[in-house]
């Protein structure tokens, strides 16, 4: 039985203030239940990036609520909000997506270490899921000598070996051509079919969309469709 | 199992070592900076202090000791009237547990000396050479010959005297001087020997004599002085309390009371010591500052990066506050070694005897060498680090305060 994971109630963000007010979303209702591969969908400025970033528990919405297990992330202190995001949810972004001064296996440790786990741990979990991934050829080489599909890979491979229950992907094929987008999709799914972790992605990409079971359409900051892909 | 602990402290400090490691060209500039800022504390601090323990060794040395004994009313009056018995069992009984290099007894009283041809005033220094290896007595180059014990009748005077008083070694002068009753004698000794001194002042006006011939023509058993040397350069921690309470009817007096000039100068240079250092590492601290605000401005996007996937705020601070730790503790590090390696070549000391006129003034042997006080070094030390978390704060608190989203975007 799927059960609801996260939850927005009437929830808006205005940037600025009086004349120069934006308002990035308006009124945004949704609810994401256990395992669902959802995108986000719609035009370049449509708020999709912001409502990302709401879910995420990196901004906080000027009206409204988001709910997390059944949490208010409202109530949550800064310092909460962190762990939770370290605890709870992966990120992938669209770029600038790992730290340059560390190799491919130690960007995914990074999690780890943040975690507190010892060092025979972090090993055997990073290298667990640089195989899965593909990765195990270029752990030990810098990220900065990285093709960007590689580097997209390390930074789910990094989002996932913390084991968050949400993983979200702000554009991760922006900066990808239509190999890698595909290699990189096929790799979400099987993330989410296979270990049952719920994603959601941000995207404009119709190939990105095709691989999800949800789309949410944004125009304008509102919602302007929900439906599930077949 | 969780070591959350060690976990994150090995990753702040491979972050730290590889972002430094990332902008080495700056941060060995940094680094060498930090190298001479340390080492010129460390070793012009070493020269001043050497110079002011210098200063110090001569007052001791030059026939005062660290503390001398007097009796009541002989400073404002040095005559032999006012000289008190010198027991030299019982010294050596009271002095026994204070650590001492040594002790002599001394009378110290005015005189006049004429030769065939000159009339000077001079201070007649009677002793015993076998008390003064404490004093400059035992090291003053001699032509002729010095006094051979407190019996002898003769007497040594300065190179400078002889000239004045156009006399020789074997040639006998006149002293004029105040007996026991205040009465004015007059005894003709035969000069000795003559010693030359850095220190034209004292050639000029001392003379040596023996302690026990001048007791004799004084018609007295008194002497006018105590001298103590401790076998440290500096009077120890409650040294001059411990003499005060071993000679409660003797005035006491140290070093400081007996040169009130070169004590102000040993307390300025305690200041001045200070003062280099904050300066020093004040105009450090802002060129620190300035590299670590530069470094995380660098960083705004990685520094978002780790705050959006969980790392804390304090982690974020450690970070930066570690990379300033490291550059100061390496400078700190490599300071020490090569102020070390330049006070070894400097260990015979500087010669300033091109400026002996300028050298005698300030009480200076003519050459300095340097002295490292560890309470320098210790206190450079904790300024070190404390430099280090104070150049850190602002970046780090900066750093902290960056919105991730904001600055991921940047």
């Amino acid at each position: 039985m799927s059960s609801e994971i996260l939850r927005l109630n009437n929830v808006s963000r205005i940037y600025g203030k009086d004349a120069t007010q934006v308002h990035a979303l308006t009124d945004v209702s949704l609810s994401i239940t256990k395992g669902e591969f959802v995108s986000i969908v719609g035009p370049s400025g449509c708020g999709k990036s912001t409502l990302l970033n709401m879910m995420g528990a990196l901004d906080q919405p000027t009206l409204g609520e988001v709910h997390f297990d059944g949490n208010r992330l409202s109530e949550m202190s800064p310092g909460e909000l962190t762990d939770l995001r370290l605890q709870e949810f992966g990120f992938v972004f669209q770029a600038f997506n790992l730290l340059p001064v560390l190799t491919a296996a130690e960007n995914v440790q990074f999690i780890l270490q943040l975690l507190g786990f010892a060092r025979h741990e972090r090993q055997s979990r990073t290298k667990e899921v640089l195989d899965a991934l593909g990765l195990a050829d270029v752990a030990s080489r810098p990220a900065t000598e990285l093709s960007g599909g590689q580097q997209q890979r390390v930074a789910i491979a990094r989002a996932l070996v913390g084991k968050p229950a949400l993983l979200f992907a702000d554009e991760p094929s922006a900066n990808l051509d239509s190999t890698s987008t595909r290699e990189l999709c096929e790799l979400l799914r099987e993330i989410n079919t296979d270990r049952g972790i719920t994603i959601v992605t941000a995207t404009h990409d119709p190939l990105v969309m095709g691989y999800t079971n949800r789309s949410i359409h944004l125009e304008d900051g509102r919602v302007v469709e929900d439906k599930s892909n077949p | 199992m969780k070591q959350t602990t060690s976990s994150r402290v090995s990753l702040i400090y491979a972050l730290s070592v590889r972002n430094l490691w990332r902008q080495r060209r700056r941060n060995t500039i940094l680094l060498v900076s930090v190298i001479c800022a340390i080492t010129g504390v460390v070793v012009l601090n070493s020269l001043i202090r050497g110079m002011q323990l210098q200063m110090v060794d001569q007052v001791v040395y030059n026939l005062n000791g660290h503390v001398t004994l007097h009796a009541p009313d002989y400073r404002s009056d040095p005559a032999i009237a006012r000289g008190f018995l010198g027991n030299s069992v019982e010294f050596a009984r009271k002095l026994e547990p204070l650590n001492l290099a040594g002790w002599a007894t001394r009378i110290k009283i005015p005189a006049v000396v004429m030769s065939e041809r000159e009339t000077r005033g001079v201070q007649i220094v009677g002793l015993d050479p076998a008390q003064e290896h404490i004093s400059i007595v035992a090291d003053l180059p001699i032509e002729g010959d010095f006094l051979v014990n407190s019996e002898d009748n003769r007497i040594v005077l300065g190179r400078a005297l002889l000239t004045q008083l156009r006399t020789k070694i074997g040639h006998r002068i006149v002293l004029v001087m105040q007996d026991i009753n205040n009465k004015s004698i007059e005894v003709g000794f035969q000069i000795a020997g003559v010693y030359d001194s850095d220190s034209e002042g004292m050639e000029k006006h001392i003379i040596f004599a023996g302690k026990k011939a001048l007791q004799h023509f004084l018609d007295t058993k008194f002497i006018t002085e105590l001298s103590l040397r401790f076998d440290t350069r500096l009077i120890p921690p409650n040294g001059l309390e411990k003499v005060s309470q071993s000679f409660p009817n003797l005035v006491v007096v140290d070093w400081k009371n007996i040169d009130p000039i070169l004590a102000f100068m040993y307390e300025s240079v305690n200041a001045m010591v200070y003062v280099w250092l904050a300066i020093v590492f004040t105009a450090l601290v802002f060129g620190l500052m300035n590299t670590f605000i530069t470094a995380v401005l660098e960083r705004t996007q990685e520094i978002g990066l780790c705050k959006s996937i969980g790392m804390k705020s304090s982690l974020v601070l450690y970070q930066v506050v570690s990379e300033s730790l490291i550059i100061m503790l390496l400078g700190l590090m490599g300071g020490l070694f090569l102020s070390w390696s330049i006070l070894q070549l400097l260990g015979d000391g500087i010669d300033l005897s091109a400026f002996a006129a300028g050298v005698e003034m300030l009480n200076l042997a003519p050459k300095i060498r340097p002295a490292v006080v560890w309470l320098d070094i210790s206190i450079v030390v904790i300024a070190t680090i404390f430099l280090a978390l104070v150049a850190s704060l602002y970046p780090a608190i900066r750093a902290v305060r960056l919105d991730p989203l904001l600055a991921l975007r940047d």
